[in-house]
């Protein structure tokens, strides 16, 4: 995979008024790829996307892009164009002008720019809205135009800083898709940073999970989903219930009052460990067939599904299910083996 | 209708002290002693034309330099942090707390023949200059006392110009002069065309510079008009002819000056 890798981070410091906000960050892009940088704010993930794009320089370690240092390169020296947050749209000027600044700053001959500004509309749907000034324009549309504004210059990587953060939920959905099929068929590399763990995991060819400037774990969209590697990511990227255990030998552990069989194996035995249940994966059965007995104490209709908060040892659950249950009801909660992931106790 | 009545103040206000002058200036310039029509005052104007293009001429140079000065730190201003810009800001507005003729008089005593400038240069064996007295003289006091009034302006406008909106510009390929020449520029053009008319205006009808910087060699419009009403040369209808030919020319000033700044606007719009 080191073959095509065309942007690489060793060891990043970045500082602000003396506060680390990376510490010692590595990594590597490869080309063509969708790469999304997740976590909360306040991780890191904007500041390592400016340190691509040139807006940050760091206070140690090296950015390398197609293997030459690019640490002291301004950014309009840079082969890649950013579509930021809130869009940044020149306000004085109309659409087609604002798509076509980039290629106007290359001198390219005025035919070509014509041409190329009015493809890009097209492929963004933004067709006829070539002389709308754009504080005309929706937030959708805005959206678009950045995005175009960027493309449009054919940038080796495309970096997004939260593109969609302030569209509703329905066109955030509907540009998702639409995102993923650009970058599919331009066939650029995208580096997209938002605190969606939803969308991440929609678009992404690899999700990068970030927390306090560190990377907690790199992985497809269903590795971090299936075997997310702490108790942080596992929290971070859907809804998780997770309880402390102890791991008895390989494939037993003991949690909640009882010993599951599990599918994990490699822990020093008698080790403290974190159990990581999905909602979903907890199955409602009379309390007979439950390996825990709990008792109902809230649900809410989602939609496609009931979450239901139990009582049980102790502990509160989370559940997802497509019946509901009566609040105060006795019920059986079923784990299979498949469903429990075993995480090493975060050091902190 | 509420909003209709609360207006009405305002409107008695500009009455009184806007428009009545007005018509006192131009029934005043139309008449003589007798208060019979005449024309007689607007074409005497005429004799003076040589003061009035040097009004214009030096307060027209004073403008340019408060740009050139004043654009460049504005736009620095706007780019440092809150609290630095409150510092900026304050220190700027500082020197105008003091009265106006103070600071004038200061600038004599600073430029006269044995002032501190020339006493500096004799400790090196050169000058003295002729510094006091000079159209140079005029243009730096006009230049000095009219400056925050550029500067603020275009610090207004400049501040609300969006980082971010910079950075996309160097993100497409934008170097640090094209980014200041297709997006600063344009952007900030309301700031400039305000600014200008806040030196130009005060600079070519002031009559204390140039009588205190500029001798008795460099009469300004100011100073004319000055002359007929407080002078020795007592004619006020010959000064509100002259009033009425300034307040043309500057509106002509600012007619072209605004047909620029359109221009400057549609360019900006073309990249």
């Amino acid at each position: 995979m080191s073959t095509n890798t065309i942007i690489s981070l060793k060891d990043i410091v970045v500082e602000f008024d003396g506060e680390r906000v990376l510490e010692g960050l590595d990594l590597d892009i490869h080309d063509k790829e969708f790469v999304t940088f997740l976590g909360p704010s306040g991780c890191g993930k904007t500041t390592t996307l400016r340190i691509i794009g040139g807006f940050v320089a760091p206070k140690n370690g090296d950015v390398f892009f197609e293997g030459k240092r690019i640490n002291d390169l301004p950014p309009y020296k840079r082969q890649v164009n950013t579509v930021f947050q809130r869009y940044a749209l020149f306000p004085h000027l109309n659409v087609f002008e604002n798509v076509a600044f980039g290629l106007k700053i290359q001198k390219l001959p005025e035919k070509e720019i014509r041409t190329r500004v009015l493809e890009m509309l097209e492929l963004v749907n933004l067709k006829g809205f070539e002389n709308r000034g754009v504080n005309q324009l929706s937030g959708g549309q805005q959206q678009r135009v950045a995005i175009a504004r960027a493309l449009v210059n054919h940038p080796k990587v495309l970096l997004l800083d939260e593109p969609l953060g302030a569209l509703d939920l329905k066109l955030r959905k509907e540009m998702q898709i639409e995102l993923k099929k650009i970058q599919q068929s331009l066939g650029i590399t995208f580096i997209y940073v938002t605190h969606d763990q939803e969308e991440a995991l929609t678009m992404s060819d690899t999700v990068v999970v970030m927390k306090d400037g560190d990377i907690q774990q790199i992985g497809t969209p269903e590795d971090i989903y299936n075997e997310p590697k702490n108790a942080f990511v596992a929290d971070f990227i859907g809804e998780s219930n997770i309880v402390p255990g102890i791991m008895k030998k390989d494939f037993l552990v003991e949690f909640a009052g009882r010993d599951f069989e599990c599918v994990d194996s490699g822990f020093t035995p008698m080790e403290q460990v974190d159990v990581v249940v999905r909602p979903e994966d907890i199955k409602v059965v009379p309390t007979i067939a439950g390996h825990i007995t709990g008792i109902v104490e809230n649900v809410t209709f989602k939609g496609v599904h009931f979450e239901m908060e139990v009582l049980a040892c102790g502990t509160h659950w989370l559940i997802h299910s497509t019946q509901s249950q009566a609040v105060g009801a006795s019920i059986g909660m079923q784990i299979g083996p498949e469903d429990i992931h075993i995480m090493h106790k975060m050091e902190e | 209708m509420k909003s209709k009545y609360s207006a009405l103040p305002y409107y008695v206000w500009m009455a009184l002290f806007t428009i009545a002058p007005l018509i006192l200036v131009l029934v005043f310039a139309f008449t003589d002693n007798n208060g019979a029509f005449t024309i007689e005052n607007i074409s005497q104007v005429g004799e003076y034309t040589n003061v009035l293009v040097r009004s214009v001429w030096l307060a027209a140079v004073a403008t340019v330099i408060c740009l050139l000065i004043a654009y460049p730190l504005a736009y620095i201003m706007s780019r440092l942090g809150p609290s630095k810009q409150r510092t900026m800001v304050m220190l700027i507005m500082l020197p105008m707390w003091m009265n106006f003729l103070l600071r004038t008089y200061a600038w004599m005593t600073i430029l006269e023949n044995n002032g501190l400038l020339n006493r500096f240069f004799g400790l090196f064996g050169v000058g003295p200059f002729d510094m006091i007295n000079t159209q140079g003289a005029v243009v730096l006091g006009m230049v000095y006392n009219y400056l925050p009034f550029m500067i603020l302006p275009l610090y207004t406008i400049m501040v609300k110009i969006d980082n971010r909106v910079i950075e996309a510009a160097q993100d497409l390929g934008a170097s640090p002069l094209k980014v200041a020449s297709s997006v600063v520029l344009p952007l900030s053009v309301p700031g400039i065309s305000t600014g200008i008319t806040m030196v130009f205006v005060p600079a070519v009808s002031t009559f204390i510079i140039s009588r205190m910087l500029g001798g008795g060699g460099n009469l300004l419009i100011g100073d004319l008009i000055d002359l007929q009403f407080l002078g020795n040369a007592y004619n006020p209808h010959l000064g509100s002819a002259i009033s009425l030919v300034l307040m043309v020319i500057i509106l002509l000033c600012m007619s072209v000056m605004n047909q620029f700044g359109e221009e400057e606007e549609r360019e900006g719009m073309l990249i």
